[in-house]
């Protein structure tokens, strides 16, 4: 056990970081990660001007570009806060190198299964997997590609469960129980000598609820498979789309919950205060615990046959949630930022935009949240107008950050000239891209449609030039951080 | 109403920016003063009230509600890829209107445009169960069902329409 870490609980400027356990491991999955997102925008890209009609595309692999796009974001999104998380929750715990390289392995593996059922099989039955339309393409796509791509998310799923098995294991070993690392203790007030960090309270609760959320949607993978194979075995729609959105929802959130270990650990270094964790914070991260797995009913709120308690919890949650993240997460940044004196170089200055961006998408989302508003918004260009704001501007840009503070240098020093030139482009890309489906929502576009009416060209082609800007921004960030990587390591 | 969500979501959304760009501008000035946690006490109670507010405001009056079968007309809509089926083909204004709504397939989901493309009211069509929904037509014109719910290669095809017409006296 790092007994060496013990004083530092809470500020960790020792700790240099070329000695954080499996940082290449962690750095490679950087550049895998950035590659992706870079793809994964440029598909983006694609189908807004494919609406736009800028350009021609067959609807088939439009909605396959869809699927990969919605798989490849969220998986890419789950994969650079899973390698955020261990980098820095190596600082407090001792992680096993092999596990991580085995949930690498089997992320790829997931990938290849993924692209091949996409690309070779003509799947385009979407991220979600809505249960039957797997089964029912319509002829699109046979029964073997479905297959496969469900196999590709067990086989990622499979990897995140052993590597929430190791940080489990680990934080139990080190804080005696996940109840004290989840800082119960702070929350009634016992005395803790050796308070868990932040990043250990985020990663113990990340652990519970991802582990369900993998579990839950195993489940109903391999009921989907088996509805596959086996004809006549038949699932109950509304219950495998419960199950569908629990998981769904609770990944794509904790892919945040993990990255946002990145503002913790590093923006002390640029404030020069460290970043604590006392009661309020505490209780915030154990509500979180609670809230993201009771808020994935907003995502069924149209579906009328539910219990209608579920439905009003869904709104409700929607709306408390912004307390923890609003109250807690982005007015402790503004207290830790003014007055601090600090630096603005790149990674700062990504880190604090990303818990700006991950705030305020939390807006027109808990709005959306509401029963009569997603009456005439759910399912439109209102819902990627949300959760663009904060993946584009939030955990991607909290990903964006860590990987500019990997290639730091030595010294912190002001922004240059083409680190300010990205930043703004893909500042301003990103916020007129939001903005844009923002509208497009309020404009009544539905959402995941190949082919839009002449009405909605004039949105279609105005996102289209933002997604530019978007792609050029990340071209920068992604290309500057493998040349420095490169200079640093030769 | 989408105008209005709109313009409330902008405008909090840009007075959050605005505390993010003055929090950010502020890090060459004064550190937070003693006073700092007591804001934060009175955000988060502020909020939480707010909330409590909001949410009883909007759902008091249940938004799934429905008229009560004896008033009202009732619609049958059925789903299919890549199809709409609806028994009634003209709907009198003025009068509430169940529609009640069946897949035969896979997910859709029923979304009802006025001529001019704005999307008045929907529900989910889900395999194995009927879902209802109430909606009243003011005004007499052609009106649009597009699928909400992405359901397979020919999804922006699942499109049909039908009548509203002036109510007879
Ligand atoms: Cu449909």
């Amino acid at each position: 056990m790092s007994t060496a870490s013990e004083p530092a609980a809470a500020g960790h400027a020792a700790t240099e970081p070329s000695a954080a356990p499996q940082a290449g491991a962690v750095k490679l999955t950087m550049i895998l990660s950035g590659a992706v997102f870079a793809l994964m925008m440029v598909f983006g890209l694609i189908m807004r001007a494919a609406q736009g009609q800028w350009i021609e595309l067959d609807p088939a692999l439009f909605y396959q570009i869809l699927t990969a796009h919605g798989a490849g974001m969220v998986g890419t999104a789950a994969l650079s806060g899973a390698a955020i998380l261990w980098y820095f929750s190596g600082r407090h715990v001792v992680l096993t190198a092999g596990i991580y390289w085995a949930f690498l392995g089997l992320f790829l593996l997931g990938v290849v299964l993924i692209l091949g059922a996409i690309f070779v099989g003509g799947y385009g039955g979407a991220w979600t997997f809505l249960f039957p339309l797997p089964a029912l393409s319509g002829g699109a796509w046979e029964a073997g590609a479905a297959a496969a791509f469900m196999l590709g998310y067990v086989s990622i799923g499979v990897g995140f469960l052993l590597y929430y098995l190791e940080l489990g294991r680990q934080i139990h070993a080190r804080y005696g129980s996940l109840a004290r690392a989840l800082g119960w203790n702070l929350i009634l007030g016992r005395e803790d000598k050796n308070p868990p960090p932040p990043t250990i309270v985020a990663a113990a609760a990340v652990t519970i609820f991802n582990s369900i959320g993998i579990i839950l949607g195993a489940a109903v993978l391999v009921a989907s498979l088996v509805h596959l194979l086996v004809p006549g075995f038949e699932v109950d729609a509304l219950l495998a789309k419960n199950l569908i959105y629990f998981f769904g929802h609770v990944f794509i959130n904790a892919s945040i919950y993990m990255a946002v270990t990145a503002v913790y650990e590093i923006l002390p270094e640029y404030t020069g205060r460290p970043w604590k964790s006392n009661r309020l914070f505490a209780i915030a991260w154990n509500a979180v615990l609670i809230f993201v797995m009771a808020v994935y009913w907003h995502h069924l709120l149209q579906d009328v046959v539910m219990p209608p308690w579920m439905l009003v919890v869904g709104q409700l949650v929607s709306y408390f949630s912004g307390i923890p993240l609003i109250a807690v997460t982005a007015f402790s940044t503004f207290l830790y930022v003014r007055g601090s004196k600090m630096t603005w170089d790149l990674a700062s200055s990504l880190l604090v935009l990303s818990v700006a961006g991950w705030s305020v998408g939390s807006i027109p989302a808990s709005i959306d949240g509401m029963i009569s508003v997603n009456k005439v918004m759910h399912n439109t260009m209102w819902v990627p107008g949300h959760f663009h704001t904060y993946l584009l501007l939030g955990e991607v840009a909290m990903a964006f950050g860590f990987m500019a503070w990997l290639v730091r240098g030595k010294t912190i020093s002001q922004m240059g000239g083409l680190d300010r030139a990205a930043f703004a482009t893909y500042l301003a890309g990103a916020a007129g891209f939001v903005t844009v489906f923002l509208f497009s929502g309020a404009a009544s576009i539905p959402r995941r449609w190949a082919v839009h009416y002449e009405e909605w060209l004039t949105h279609d082609r105005i996102g289209t030039l933002f997604s530019v800007l978007v792609v050029l921004g990340t071209l920068i960030f992604v290309l500057r951080f493998v040349a420095r990587l490169g200079r640093s390591e030769g | 109403m989408q105008p209005v969500v709109l313009l409330i979501s902008l405008i909090l959304m840009a007075a959050l920016t605005a505390a993010f760009w003055l929090a950010a501008r502020a890090s060459r000035g004064e550190a937070p003063g003693p006073k700092a946690n007591s804001k934060r006490t009175g955000l988060i109670w502020a909020m939480t009230i707010a909330g409590v507010i909001i949410s009883v405001g909007s759902l008091r009056q249940w938004p799934h509600a429905l008229a009560s079968t004896g008033d009202a007309l009732e619609v049958h809509v059925s789903g299919g890829q890549w199809w709409w089926d609806i028994d009634t083909t003209e709907i009198p204004a003025g009068t509430p209107v169940n529609f009640n709504v069946t897949t035969e397939d896979v997910t859709h989901g029923m979304g009802i445009y006025d001529s001019g493309l704005t999307l008045l009211t929907q529900v989910q069509a889900i395999p194995g169960y009927t879902t209802k929904l109430t909606y009243t037509f003011t005004e007499p014109g052609t009106y649009q069902v597009l699928c909400m719910e992405f359901c397979g290669v020919a999804h922006h095809d699942m499109v049909n329409e039908f009548e509203v017409v002036a109510a007879e006296e």
